[in-house]
């Protein structure tokens, strides 16, 4: 019967595996649990061992994400078909002929498909080198209709072009201006192109080093004054007289390197953000890591000064100015308001973020999960084979037959129309009663699978020799069970716990969809959905980051709680 | 010691006369008959609501292959007819006259919503049970084999552990995209590595009772690995594989409920399409029906399902059948 212990489906779905949010997943626990401690360990001895052995486990983590990441990307990158990204694309359809062609190869690039350089791009790039002069690039940059047609300057350059990017492993393609009778029909310009597939290898490094961006003051392309940290402890910001440390940077990318602010977890760093991939069509040029950690909902407007010294009710937070070259310059809104390049804010919005509202509804739904189920599993177990024991077992096939989407739609019925709770979520809402439905329905599967799982845990031990002879021996029935039934069969439900809390963030797809929650989880489908490869690969490496980390901080807290479960069996 | 010697039944002389010493018959060992699967057919009947289930588990299959077969489903039934459009049972009947096709009402086209219903039922019956048959062979024998070897042990840990942090999703959504979305498009994204999982459980089974004493006994008795694996292991896990098919196959159907829910289902009209397609209907006043009969049929199907293979599994177990 063990089998099906650690095949459990919970019904809800998961985006980390498709399968339950499954805290009996029980992966690689199967390595740890062993036999009774031997005797003669010491504590250092056993801390040493320990140590060594996380840290194998960590760099077997490590790899597997790496590799999981890798699996991933040549799924999107190779095996797809990339006419697929244009199918919903309304920009795609309108255009013909060879303008097509090179809209299709535009996009491939901003996909992360391919390297994309065109004989204009080409030509201007050894202009500004001083390779060629004005005059020579205003020539070469006129191709003619056809090969056969091109001018002397024009058929060097392209030979040129051509043999520079063959040599380095790139397809040269020229299309022919599309002509009707002697003019050339709308989208049917010539034009010249390289284009080269990114190699998996070098996109996999790429990807892996571009994780951590390490901010320095180099990093922006000019600035006035002196390139430098500046240690500050009354921050500008908020009028120079209040104390307030920070760091302040100039020719870094943010401007504020290290500050304190009002909101969670008050000090804030942008030493090192974290990158796990560019969005392209589900929050347009916005990194993952963003998408997920920024607050939504409505401006919060509150009146700020701005360096400057113009004051307006804005939304803005200043703290989070990122560079961006001539920016204050190129608008107005920006001369006003900025002294310097430093202009891209992000703005204070009064909603959580998709983590936020996933994890807040996540956690709450394992904590009521626990707090229930555990009971409950408690109670059945004890009242075996009585009423209270064939009501739970009911509700348990309930969840466990019944597909998930119908019982969520029926908890949303009942909630809906017998307790009139809210059933569709709003961020501007004040009242919490929003949070009630979809904790509910996130809840009632996981009371479910612990209900089964501790009651079969209990009963297994309630039939084991060392409880019949604990009883024998003439200890009380209560010492019997708290002391020794209780502590053994807490122990696999013990290994579930931090899993239950990293996956909270990952929110459920089902659940979040049918009640409008603006979480995490639906980011994966949706970017399925819309062909976004780079938001695919950043939640792909999230979530695998999540469950590694869970089932390795499982082993650790069963292994704490637990003495009989050492690190150290591989003699098994 | 006071014997009534007449109750034994039988004569004097033939109770104490002297019996001829045979080698071969004292190698037998007395006991009754026992075969296994009748056995597991007396435990399975001997509960009277496992009859009830076990009806309505082979009535709820066959309906669902029968009915369609016998009516034509015809989705775009009344398209052009606006007074067919969304009408709940009683107004179904009253429009259409008595007919067993109209009594859960008609749906957005004009269709019958009961036809409907059961033409997704067998699709989706289908699907299940076909996935639910290629993963337990190759995740039973894989298993097995997983089980057995030390060495395969070792490389599918690591595969299992990679795979398994690869998104379900995005596998199942990445095949269907390969492929047209069509039925056996779905299974092979089921398929693809839903076995890994089972082999898994499989696994861990196996490495729980291979080195039992029996299993030792056995081997210092000059028992082929084979044979232990087919008279001492397979047995012991015939009531696991009847449990775990128990979860599996309502499981398959919850997969493609929740598939199309979220958009990447297939093209036939299954009963997670169904659901998927009329969920608008759920909050439309007098259209319930054509939201709530493909939830209701769809649980009840799973529900059957999972407590036919339960008692069966219970019922395989040897030590029931005492």
């Amino acid at each position: 019967m063990r089998a099906i212990l650690l095949h459990a489906y919970q019904r809800e779905f998961s985006p980390l595996t498709g399968e339950g949010t499954d805290h009996q997943r029980g992966k690689n626990s199967e390595n740890t649990v062993s036999s009774p401690a031997r005797g003669d360990r010491t504590e250092d001895w056993v801390r040493e061992i320990m140590g060594k052995y996380l840290l194998k486990r960590i760099l077997y983590g490590v790899v597997s994400i790496i590799i999981v990441v890798a699996i991933v990307m040549v799924m999107i990158y190779s095996l797809l078909n990339r006419d697929l990204v244009f199918s919903n694309d309304s920009a795609f359809t309108r255009q013909s002929s060879n303008a097509q062609v090179i809209y299709k190869y535009g996009k491939w690039e901003q996909f992360g498909y391919l390297d994309y350089v065109t004989y204009q791009e080409w030509l201007n790039v050894i202009a500004a080198n001083g390779e060629i002069d004005e005059e020579t690039r205003t020539e070469a940059m006129n191709l003619g209709r056809k090969p056969e047609s091109d001018s002397d300057t024009v058929a060097k350059y392209v030979a040129q072009f051509t043999e520079y990017y063959e040599s380095q492993g790139y397809t040269v393609t020229r299309l022919n201006a599309v002509t009707s009778g002697r003019k050339v029909i709308t989208g049917g310009q010539q034009a010249l192109f390289a284009a080269k597939d990114l190699p998996l290898l070098g996109r996999i490094w790429d990807y892996f080093t571009g994780i951590v961006d390490i901010d320095n003051i180099h990093k922006a392309a000019e600035v006035e004054g002196e390139r430098g940290l500046t240690f500050t402890l009354f921050d500008p910001l908020y009028g120079g007289n209040q104390f307030a440390p920070a760091i302040i940077g100039n020719g870094t990318e943010h401007k504020y390197l290290l500050y304190f602010d009002g909101q969670f977890p008050f000090i804030h760093q942008n030493f090192a953000t974290i990158q796990l991939g560019t969005s392209y069509s589900v929050n347009q040029g916005v990194d993952v890591a963003d998408t997920m950690s920024v607050s939504q909902g409505a401006y919060v407007l509150k009146p700020i000064t701005f360096p400057t010294g113009f004051q307006e009710n804005s939304a803005d937070d200043l703290h989070t100015a990122v560079y961006r070259q001539g920016s204050r310059e190129a608008l107005e809104m920006n001369t006003v308001r900025f002294n310097d390049d430093y202009t891209v804010v992000n703005t204070i919005k009064g909603g959580f973020s998709k983590l936020g509202y996933s994890f807040i509804i996540g956690i709450l739904a394992s904590i009521m999960a626990y707090c229930l189920g555990l009971p409950l599993g408690v109670l059945m177990a004890l009242k075996k084979d009585t009423i209270v024991d064939t009501l739970g077992k009911l509700y348990t096939v309930f969840i466990i037959a019944v597909p998930s989407l119908a019982y969520i739609f029926i908890f949303k019925g009942i909630g809906g129309a017998v307790f009139k709770l809210p059933t569709t979520f709003d961020m501007e809402s004040t009242s919490k009663l929003i949070f009630v439905l979809p904790i509910v329905s996130l809840a009632l599967p996981s009371i479910a699978n612990l209900m089964k799982w501790l009651r079969r845990y209990m009963v297994d031990q309630m039939n084991s020799d060392y409880v019949k002879f604990a009883r024998s021996g003439g200890l009380s029935e209560g010492e019997i069970f708290s002391k020794h039934i209780l502590k053994n069969a807490a122990i696999p439900i013990v290994h579930g716990i931090p899993g239950a809390i990293l996956t909270a963030m990952v929110g459920a797809i089902i659940t979040e969809r049918v009640y409008v929650v603006p979480g995490a989880g639906n980011l994966l489908t949706e970017a399925i959905n819309k062909y976004d490869n780079g938001v695919i690969v950043g939640v792909t490496l999230f979530y695998a980051v999540l469950s590694v980390a869970s089932i390795i901080l499982g082993d650790i807290l069963m292994a704490t709680v637990d003495p009989r479960i050492s690190f150290t069996t591989k003699d098994r | 010691m006071d014997f009534d010697l007449k109750n034994l039944g039988m004569t004097e002389e033939k109770l104490f006369s002297f019996h001829e010493h045979s080698d071969l018959e004292s190698e037998k060992i007395t006991a009754p008959r026992y075969s296994y699967w009748q056995s597991v057919l007396r435990v399975f009947f001997r509960k009277k609501s496992n009859i009830v289930i076990l009806c309505l588990f082979v009535f709820l299959i066959a309906f669902a292959y029968i009915y369609p077969a016998l009516t034509e489903y015809n989705r775009f039934g009344e398209l052009l007819n606006p007074d067919a459009k969304h009408l709940s049972p009683s107004a179904a009947l009253d429009y259409f006259g008595w007919n067993i096709k109209y009594i859960l009402g008609t749906g957005a086209s004009g269709q019958s919503t009961f036809d409907a219903i059961w033409d997704g039922s067998r699709i989706s019956i289908s699907m299940a049970f076909i996935c639910g048959a290629v993963n337990m062979t190759i995740g039973v024998i894989l298993g097995a084999v997983w089980g057995f070897s030390k060495t395969v042990d070792s490389i599918m840990m690591a595969v299992y552990n990679v795979i398994g942090n690869v998104p379900y999703i995005l596998l199942i959504s990445v095949v269907m995209m390969l492929f047209k979305p069509t039925f056996w498009t779905l299974v092979l994204a089921m398929t693809l590595t839903g076995w890994l999982y089972i082999a898994y459980a499989i696994r861990i089974q196996v490495v729980i009772i291979r080195d039992r004493e029996y299993n030792l006994a056995s081997k210092c008795l000059g028992t082929s690995t084979f044979k232990i694996a087919m008279k001492n292991i397979l047995p012991f896990m015939t009531s696991i594989i009847v449990t775990m098919l128990a979860t599996e196959i309502p499981s398959y159907i919850s997969y493609e409920v929740f598939l199309s829910y979220i958009g990447r289902g297939i093209s036939e009209m299954t009963l997670g399409r169904l659901i998927y397609e009329a969920e608008s209907a759920m909050v439309t006043s007098g259209w319930e029906f054509e939201f709530w009969s493909p939830v209701a049929i769809s649980a009840i199907i799973t529900v059957v399902l999972y407590v036919v293979g339960q008692n069966l599994g219970d019922a395989s177990d040897p030590r029931t059948h005492m």
